[in-house]
């Protein structure tokens, strides 16, 4: 059985977000929405400081609590894992956004629709395009990008990604690239004692 | 909530929606559910409390609160209040769907009560199962939401056993503060004893519900970090005065001293419950905006360097 995660090799990630913008413009999210985000970190103390960064998107857990919160059935699980949100179940009640702990579900605001990215409802081509695959009043979320993943691709992030921090693959079959990575050089699951069994793993 | 999300940046750690590495608030559950939440817990527990004792204003005074208020502040807060119905479809997972559940058998029948004592317009046979599923629709809504807020793993404060426990106790203390307010009068008139057990039932649970706040407070001060940082801002930051003041004193202790030396009578019973249901809200509000998630690591953490 397939069961698609994914690999962050935080010693090469560069913080560029070039992620962030092809998920953005692949999913053609509306201003204020990500999938993914790279985010920031400084550590230590002067002089000796150094900034770290760490990249995150939905970790389409095993055991996913915004599933089983889920009341109208919006949320589920296919069969090779990727959690997946039905925008048209949705009733967006946010149940989903106060179970998931790595805060990676989005409101999908009436505006953020009709004002554009550049405001003033000037949609561009692109967005009128590509907004209509959302529902205002739904929480969306990262879907590992399903129809590249359908089609034999890598999600958008992972093909942009230009030092390879990003690796995608099934976690089931051992002689993936993530298994690999994950067996060889210890994988690490964010937050994990919060049970959800993560699919996207940390590696250094 | 501006305010509270200019302070979500503020604050040291805390880091809004900045593509930084800290902690945030949750945002989505604001004041409308949290009103919602009110009403469902004060109207289910002034609705149990008023079929116990058969007192009919208090059953339709909870059916009102419940069926009106909380359905009105639900559908405020909805994304799609359209589609509100669907919620009712995962009852095996969701105690979002299973509170629901409850509401539609409480408010239903609990109205064909009403309407079997006022008019006497329903048959023998379903008046007795319309008193014990209307009871056990408002058992579920009494609880509820507590489980729903407890099963948030993201959420280290909410993540408790004290938070269906809180729900209870506080629905069923605003349903008998209200009791009293309605009927303290008919009460005092018609049987003393009865005024007697409800008033030293509603200081015990007064009592259990300030122990409960404690509880709540020492577990968040020994838990996660997330939990810490809701501690903190519970006790000592910007939501301290309105939960030390406001939900502790004006909502527990000052109406536990009421009760206790003040003179049994309507002023001071309608104060009472006054205070009661101003902290409990409070404490709604507040519990909300105190929610806080646990930082996800940064590779420095996880990887020990």
């Amino acid at each position: 059985m397939t069961s698609y995660g994914m690999v962050f090799d935080v010693k090469r990630c560069i913080g560029c977000n070039a992620c962030t913008v092809a998920c953005k413009q692949e999913n053609s999210l509306p201003d204020g929405v990500f999938f993914t985000r790279t985010l920031s970190a400084e550590v230590g103390e002067f002089p000796n400081v150094s900034r770290t960064y760490l990249p995150t998107i939905c970790n389409h857990c095993e055991d996913a609590p915004c599933e089983k919160v889920c009341p109208s059935g919006a949320t589920y699980s296919r069969d090779d894992g990727i959690v997946m949100v039905d925008g048209a179940l949705c009733i967006g009640c946010g149940s989903c956004a106060v179970a998931c702990p790595y805060d990676m579900r989005t409101k999908i605001e009436e505006t953020q629709l009709t004002n554009g990215l550049f405001g003033e409802g000037n949609l561009t081509p692109f967005e009128e395009q590509g907004y209509t695959r959302f529902e205002c009043g739904t929480f969306t979320k990262c879907d590992f990008c399903s129809e590249r993943v359908d089609a034999g691709k890598d999600p958008a992030c992972v093909a942009t990604c230009p030092t390879d921090a990003r690796v995608f693959g099934d976690l089931d079959n051992p002689d993936s690239k993530v298994s690999r990575l994950i067996r060889d050089r210890v994988g690490r699951q964010p937050l994990p004692e919060k049970n959800t069994r993560p699919k996207v793993f940390y590696i250094d | 909530m501006a305010n509270i999300s200019l302070k979500n940046v503020l604050r040291p750690g805390f880091v809004g929606r900045t593509f930084k590495s800290g902690y945030r608030f949750q945002r989505y559950w604001d004041t409308p559910m949290a009103t919602a939440f009110f009403c469902g817990e004060s109207g289910a527990g002034v609705f149990i409390v008023s079929m116990l004792l058969n007192f009919m204003p208090g059953v339709i005074l909870g059916l009102l609160i419940t069926g009106v208020g909380k359905t009105f502040f639900h559908l405020s807060h909805m994304g799609v209040p359209s589609k509100s119905w669907r919620a009712i479809l995962r009852p095996d997972r969701s105690w979002i769907s299973r509170g629901l559940w409850g509401i539609i058998f409480f408010v239903g029948f609990g109205v064909i009560h009403v309407i079997s004592e006022l008019f006497g317009l329903v048959p023998e046979v379903l008046i007795k199962p319309a008193y014990f599923l209307g009871l056990a629709g408002a058992i579920v809504v009494v609880v509820y939401q507590g489980f729903a807020m407890s099963h948030s793993t993201a959420i280290s404060l909410w993540n408790t056993g004290l938070m269906p426990l809180s729900s209870m106790l506080y629905g069923l203390l605003s349903g008998v503060s209200m009791v009293m307010a309605l009927g303290v009068l008919d009460l005092y008139a018609t049987d003393e004893s009865q005024l007697l057990m409800v008033t030293l039932f509603q200081k015990i649970l007064l009592v259990a519900v300030f122990m409960t706040i404690l509880s709540l407070l020492h577990g968040a001060k020994h838990g996660s970090k997330g939990a810490r940082q809701s501690y903190e801002l519970l006790t000592s930051d910007f939501l301290a005065r309105p939960f030390l003041i406001g939900v502790i004193g004006i909502g527990t202790i000052m109406p536990f001293l009421l009760l206790m030396f003040a003179p049994v009578n309507f002023l001071t019973t309608l104060t009472a419950t006054v205070s009661i249901l101003f902290g409990f809200y409070l404490y709604r509000v507040l519990i909300f905006k105190a929610g806080v998630m646990d930082p996800i690591l940064t590779p420095a953490d996880m990887f020990g360097k």
